[in-house]
């Protein structure tokens, strides 16, 4: 039996036989699933014997045309309302929902083979879930993989924007869990889809103010609600306070997307996102009382790691750009591009000083 | 798409990367397969949108593989004009409050196109001589940018008031040979 593309196509949908003339290999891909039987000793022995041949019967890029038409669609759609949701038909993938699935329908429906990808987690290159999408795309899409930021035209991630400022050939793909800002305030979809319509955003104002009262400040740790453009209230994913300014008049595109929710959403560039705050309760970003313990750097988003040995450090979360600090400890955030100004979240080296008034603001006050 | 001579992978991909950029930077001109507009209702277009086009050869094409969902522009979703179109912007779809990317994608074939930098030209086999120069502000445009399309100032006024509907509207993508250009409907525009 021929490996199938099992759980890839919904059979019910005429087949446009577009893909299928392209890679020239899908017309005899048929029969049912449960893979072809390997003969090996051991896991290692099995998945050798299958290098290569795997992949006969699939699409380009993995995704059927199909299924790329649909998620780009809806790219497109949240582009022009930027931070409203786009619903999307998301389609079952080779790993769990919630494990990056709208994050990879997208990045495989944007990738072509002169594409360079990095994808991170948490600032990590080194994940198990980003080794693998990456290596998903490396086969199926035939694209460079990288773990430069500055190498990248395409970075997917997981809760963390990097440090290194993008530039305006890049497009970020942030995996999304919860897509509604509101429902931490209502549990309704249909509610907050009405709420969205009139921007009526005045039960999360109740909420922030609710918690300025009970801690202060605003303590919202990560999926700090924003305002797109003026008009939508956007869930900028669970990155955190830290990563949120680098949303406003970025050079690139930032795409949102949920699998499990079905929904897209994007920041286009040169938008206005703006935290949600208080005139004298202003938006914060994270306050580090030490440098990273690995490069020196003050100007980074740290957290604390155990080492083998088992030891804990407070250091950059950004792993490509701390291997970067320790060659170089003066390098600056926007060190690969030819103009100056560059804005890139708190502390990047040349931004004004007026930048870090906020957190020191804040600081001050509770 | 091979019947309009477009790989229907690597082709409509690189139009959608074009397509992509120009509508997250409107008022400039991208690069992609030609003819455009056929690019990228190649991208788009398959049996869960509806169609209007006046192209005969282009509604074939989407038929012979079941990707044709007919519509008049009123009701569709995408909605391919060659030329000055016979409907107004303020008849297509504009989707509801609650879910505005219902709103219909226009795209047009335009006889002339460029943007500020004047990327772009005058089609020397165009004989439609209608060019109009609209101001562009907006998500996605630092500042302003201008952009000059081959269609009637009126019907450019038109596509502005629909934006005033905003978040519902319709996005426009004006495409001339291997060129696009778009104006979403989260921009302003300013016909002068």
């Amino acid at each position: 039996m021929k490996p199938t593309r099992t759980g890839v196509r919904t059979v019910s949908e005429p087949d446009c036989g577009e893909s299928h003339a392209s890679d020239g290999t899908t017309g005899e891909a048929t029969g049912e699933s449960g893979g072809t039987p390997v003969e090996a000793e051991d896991v290692d022995g099995a998945l050798a014997a299958l290098d290569g041949a795997g992949l006969a019967g699939y699409n380009y890029a993995y995704l059927d045309e199909h299924t790329k038409r649909e998620v780009r669609r809806a790219v497109l759609k949240a582009i022009a309302i930027p931070g409203h949701q786009v619903p999307f038909a998301s389609r079952p993938m080779p790993l769990a929902r919630g494990w990056g699935t709208g994050g990879i329908q997208t990045t495989l429906s944007l990738l072509g083979p002169e594409d360079t990808l990095k994808v991170i987690d948490q600032g990590s290159d080194e994940s198990v879930n980003a080794a693998n999408i990456r290596r998903l795309a490396e086969r199926t899409a035939d694209v460079e993989t990288t773990t430069d930021t500055t190498a990248a035209d395409v970075i997917q991630t997981r809760h963390r924007i990097p440090e290194e400022v993008l530039d305006r050939d890049q497009v970020l793909v942030l995996q999304v869990p919860v897509t509604d800002p509101l429902r931490k305030v209502d549990p309704s979809d249909a509610a907050n889809r009405r709420r969205h319509a009139h921007a009526n955003y005045g039960k999360m104002w109740v909420h922030l103010y609710e918690n300025v009262v009970e801690y202060g400040e605003i303590q919202v740790a990560s999926r700090y609600p924003v305002t797109v453009a003026g008009r939508y209230l956007m869930d900028p994913s669970p990155i955190p306070r830290w990563d949120v300014p680098k949303l406003n008049d970025a050079d690139n595109l930032f795409l949102f997307a949920a699998g499990r929710e079905a929904r897209i959403y994007a920041v286009p560039p040169h938008t206005d996102v703006e935290p949600l705050a208080f005139d004298d309760r202003p938006f914060q970003v994270e306050r580090f009382d030490a440098p990273c313990e690995a490069c020196g750097a003050t100007d980074t988003y740290r957290t604390a790691v155990e080492t083998d040995e088992g030891d804990r450090l407070v250091v950059c979360n950004d792993t490509s750009f701390c291997l970067k600090r320790r060659e170089d400890a003066g390098l600056a955030k926007d060190h690969h591009l030819d103009r100056d100004g560059v804005d890139w979240g708190p502390g990047t080296p040349d931004a004004d000083d007026t930048d870090q008034e906020p957190a020191t603001n804040g600081g001050d006050r509770t | 798409m091979r019947a309009l001579g477009l790989d229907p992978v690597t082709d409509t991909r690189r139009a959608f990367a074009g397509l992509r950029t120009a509508m997250a930077r409107p008022g400039t001109v991208q690069r992609l397969p030609a003819p455009a507009d056929h690019a990228v209702l190649a991208a788009l277009v398959d049996h869960k949108v509806c169609l209007s086009t006046p192209d005969q050869r282009l509604a074939d094409a989407f038929s012979r593989e079941g990707r044709l969902v007919a519509a008049a522009p009123p009701e569709a979703d995408v909605v391919h004009a060659v030329g000055t179109p016979d409907w107004d912007p303020t008849d297509l779809n504009r989707g509801r409050l609650v879910e505005p990317s219902e709103g219909a994608t226009a795209v047009y074939r335009v006889g002339t196109l460029a943007d500020g930098t004047g990327d772009g030209t005058r089609d020397a086999n165009s004989t439609d001589g209608a060019k109009t120069t609209v101001r562009v502000r907006g998500p996605g445009v630092p500042g302003e940018r201008t952009a000059t399309v081959g269609l009637p100032a009126d019907h450019l006024r038109d596509l502005s008031r629909v934006g005033a509907d905003y978040p519902r509207g319709i996005d426009a993508v004006f495409a001339m040979e291997d060129r696009v250009l778009a104006l979403p409907r989260s921009v302003t525009m300013e016909v002068t």
